[in-house]
C-alpha cells in the first residue's frame, strides 16, 4: 500500500514557467520531461534539448573540449585549498610550498592534482585545437548565420590564456625553475625594440625580480587569468550552441539535402478504393528528426559526466603516483645548468636559441626574433586560418577531408616541427644547452664555481 | 531646423559617450596604479673589498653577478649576465691559459664563459663567439675608494675593453 501511495497522482498542472520539483530528472519519462530538464536547470541550460547523433561520437571529437573544461574545473577546485596554504611572498613562498608538500595532510596530493591537471590541460587544449583543425570544424556548414571562424579565434586565445596560466603558476613556488623562467620570460618581452624595457618593468613591477613580481604573477594566476578563461569558456560554449552545434552534425544536413526523398510507400484510402503508391507525401528534412537526434538529458549529459568523472578519477590516481617536484630555492646568483623550461615551452626555448641572426654589422637577438616575432606570426596565422581556408562547406566537420589535404599537410608539418623541437629540448639538451644524444652521458660539471 | 528626434538621438549618444569616457578614465587610473613610480634598486656602486685580497686570475662575486680579474696589480671587471636573455654565465677554466691582445693590451685569458640557458659562449674577455648571444658581456668601470682604498665597481657605467685599473 505504501508503494502505491507514492505513485504519482494526478496533480494540478504547474503554472507556466514554474518548475515545482527541486531538481530535474536524469531519467526523464518523456521528451517533455527531458527538455524540461535543460530549460529549468541553470547548470544544463547551455545544452540543447536535442543533440545530433554524429556530434556525440567518441571518435569525432574525442570529447577533448569537455576534457579541457573538466581539467579547468579540477584546477579551480584543487587550487582553492592551495590558496589557503600558499603565501605569495618571496621570503615565505618556497617554505609554504615545502609545507604543502611535507607538512600539510594531503597537501602533496592536492599540489600534484593541481600540477598534473595543468600539464594535462595544456595537452587537452592543444589536442582540441588539433582535432578542430583536422576536422575543419572551424568552418561554417550550410546553416545561415554561422560564425564558427570567430569561435576558433576565441579558442586560439583560450590556448594562449591556458599557457599563460601555466607560466604564472610554475613561478609561484619561487624555486630555481620559477626565478629563471621569470628572468627569461620577461627578458623576451624586454627584447622588443622601443617598448620592451617598459613592458618588462610593468610585468615585474620594477627593474629587478622581487616581491612586486611575485604578487603580480600571483594576482594574474589566481584571479585575472582564470576569470578571463572562464568568461571566454562561457562565450565559447554559447557560440558552439549558436553555430548549430558541432560541425560534425552539419554533415547530416548535407546528407539530408542530397538524398532524394523517395515517395513514401503509402496507401490512400479513397471513396473508390485503395490506390497504392500514389500518396501525396510531405518532404520533411527536419534535422531534429527522431532518428538523427537523442535527448540531451540523459544521453549528452551522461557522456559529459563520463568524461568529467573520468578526468577526476584519472587525475586523483595519477596524483597519488606522481608527486610534484620542487627545485632548490630561488637563487638569483646561480642559474641551474642546464636551465630547462617545462616541456610545453621547450620548443620556444629551442627557437630563441637558434634564431639570433647577424646581417653585416646588425645583430637581431634571438630573444626578439624567436621569442616574439616567430610565435607572433604563428599565432596570427592560426587565428586567421579560417579566412585563408577556401575549401567548400562540405569539408566542414570531416576528419582529414580530401578537400583540405594541402592545409592539413601544412598544419601537420608545423605541428611536427613544434613536436620535434620539444623533443630536442627535452631529451637532447644537456649542460650549457649543448647537444647530447640520449646514450651520451653528460660531463661532470661542478654545481658551483 | 533640427528634428526633436535628432536631438534625442544626439543626447543618447552623448550619454553613452560620457559613460564610456568615464569608464575608460577609471580603467586607465586603475591600470596606471600598476606602473611603478619608485624602483627600490640595489645601489649600482658597490665596494668589493681590498684589491690585495683578490686572487690572481678570476674571482666570481655572486651578489653583483660579476667577474673580477687580477693580473699582478691590474684589474678589470666583466658582467656575468648573459646578453641574450639574462641568465648567469659560468666560468670554465681553459686547459691552457693564453695571452692575447684585448683592447690593445696584452691580457692573459684563463677562462671562457658559458650560458646554461641557451648555450651562448664567450671568450675570456667577454667576446660572444657562439650561441644566440647578440653582444659581448659588459665590462664595468672599476676604481679605488678614496677613503679606504677598496675596489669599487660602478654597475651603471659600462666601459670599453681597453679599460684597466692599475694600483700602485
Amino acid at each position: 500500500m505504501a508503494r502505491l501511495a507514492r505513485k504519482p497522482t494526478v496533480a494540478a498542472p504547474e503554472a507556466p514557467h514554474v518548475h515545482s520539483r527541486p531538481f530535474w530528472s536524469l531519467r526523464p519519462r518523456s521528451d517533455r520531461e527531458s527538455g524540461d530538464a535543460v530549460a529549468s536547470n541553470f547548470l544544463l541550460h547551455w545544452f540543447p534539448a536535442k543533440a545530433m547523433k554524429p556530434s556525440m561520437k567518441w571518435t569525432y571529437s574525442f570529447w577533448l573540449g569537455t576534457a579541457s573544461a573538466a581539467l579547468f574545473l579540477l584546477l579551480i577546485v584543487s587550487g582553492l585549498p592551495l590558496m589557503f596554504l600558499y603565501i605569495p611572498s618571496v621570503e615565505r613562498a618556497y617554505a609554504s610550498i615545502k609545507d604543502i608538500e611535507f607538512v600539510v595532510t594531503f597537501g602533496s596530493w592536492l599540489r600534484s592534482v593541481h600540477r598534473l591537471s595543468a600539464h594535462l590541460m595544456v595537452v587537452a587544449v592543444a589536442l582540441h585545437l588539433v582535432r578542430v583543425f583536422f576536422t575543419g570544424a572551424y568552418k561554417n556548414g550550410t546553416g545561415r548565420g554561422q560564425r564558427r571562424q570567430w569561435n576558433w579565434v576565441v579558442g586560439v586565445v583560450m590556448l594562449l590564456v591556458t599557457l599563460l596560466l601555466s607560466f604564472t603558476g610554475y613561478l609561484l613556488p619561487w624555486d630555481q625553475l620559477a626565478f629563471w623562467a621569470v628572468t627569461v620570460g620577461t627578458n623576451i618581452a624586454a627584447s622588443v625594440p622601443a617598448v620592451g624595457a617598459t613592458v618588462r618593468e610593468l610585468l615585474i613591477g620594477g627593474r629587478a625580480i622581487e616581491q612586486p613580481t611575485l604578487i603580480r604573477f600571483y594576482a594574474l594566476h589566481v584571479f585575472v587569468l582564470p576569470a578571463l578563461l572562464g568568461i571566454l569558456f562561457v562565450y565559447h560554449m554559447w557560440r558552439v550552441r549558436k553555430d548549430g552545434g558541432l560541425a560534425g552534425g552539419d554533415r547530416e544536413a548535407l546528407l539530408a539535402e542530397a538524398a532524394p526523398t523517395a515517395v513514401a510507400p503509402g496507401k490512400t484510402y479513397t471513396l473508390l478504393g485503395v490506390a497504392s503508391g500514389t500518396a501525396p507525401t510531405v518532404r520533411v528534412a527536419s534535422l531534429e528528426a527522431p532518428h538523427r537526434t537523442v535527448n540531451a538529458v540523459p544521453d549528452l549529459i551522461r557522456r559529459a559526466a563520463i568524461v568529467i568523472l573520468g578526468c577526476i578519477a584519472v587525475l586523483s590516481i595519477l596524483a597519488v603516483l606522481l608527486p610534484s617536484p620542487l627545485e632548490e630555492a630561488a637563487n638569483p646568483m646561480i642559474t641551474p645548468n642546464p636551465a630547462k623550461a617545462p616541456w610545453y615551452f621547450l620548443w620556444l626555448q629551442e627557437i630563441v636559441t637558434d634564431t639570433t641572426v647577424h646581417v653585416g654589422s646588425l645583430t637581431i637577438n634571438g630573444a626578439f626574433l624567436g621569442g616574439v616575432v616567430l610565435p607572433g606570426i604563428l599565432g596570427t596565422l592560426m587565428a586567421l586560418w579560417p579566412w585563408l581556408d577556401r575549401s567548400p562547406a562540405r569539408a566542414a566537420g570531416v576528419w582529414f577531408s580530401p578537400e583540405r589535404r594541402t592545409q592539413n599537410a601544412v598544419f601537420l608539418v608545423l605541428l611536427l616541427l613544434v613536436l620535434a623541437l620539444t623533443i630536442v629540448g627535452t631529451f637532447l639538451r644537456g649542460p650549457y644547452w649543448d647537444f647530447y644524444w640520449p646514450w651520451q652521458s653528460w660531463p661532470e660539471i661542478p654545481a658551483r664555481i | 531646423m533640427s528634428h526633436p528626434k535628432d536631438r534625442r538621438e544626439f543626447l543618447v549618444k552623448m550619454g553613452i559617450a560620457a559613460g564610456c569616457a568615464g569608464l575608460a578614465a577609471q580603467a586607465g587610473a586603475s591600470l596606471r596604479s600598476l606602473v611603478p613610480n619608485v624602483s627600490y634598486d640595489a645601489p649600482t656602486t658597490v665596494k668589493l673589498g681590498m684589491p690585495g685580497d683578490f686572487p690572481d686570475g678570476l674571482k666570481y662575486l655572486p651578489d653583483q653577478r660579476l667577474f673580477v680579474f687580477r693580473e699582478g696589480n691590474v684589474y678589470h671587471a666583466i658582467s656575468a649576465t648573459c646578453t641574450h636573455l639574462g641568465c648567469t654565465v659560468r666560468a670554465e677554466a681553459l686547459p691552457q691559459p693564453e695571452t692575447v691582445s684585448v683592447g690593445g693590451k696584452p691580457t692573459r685569458l684563463t677562462h671562457r664563459f658559458l650560458c646554461p640557458c641557451h648555450g651562448s659562449k664567450y671568450t675570456g674577455d667577454g667576446q660572444n663567439v657562439a650561441g644566440p648571444a647578440p653582444r659581448p658581456l659588459a665590462w664595468y668601470h672599476l676604481e679605488l675608494a678614496p677613503e679606504d682604498g677598496q675596489l669599487v665597481v660602478d654597475l651603471a657605467q659600462e666601459v670599453d675593453r681597453d679599460f684597466r685599473l692599475a694600483t700602485v
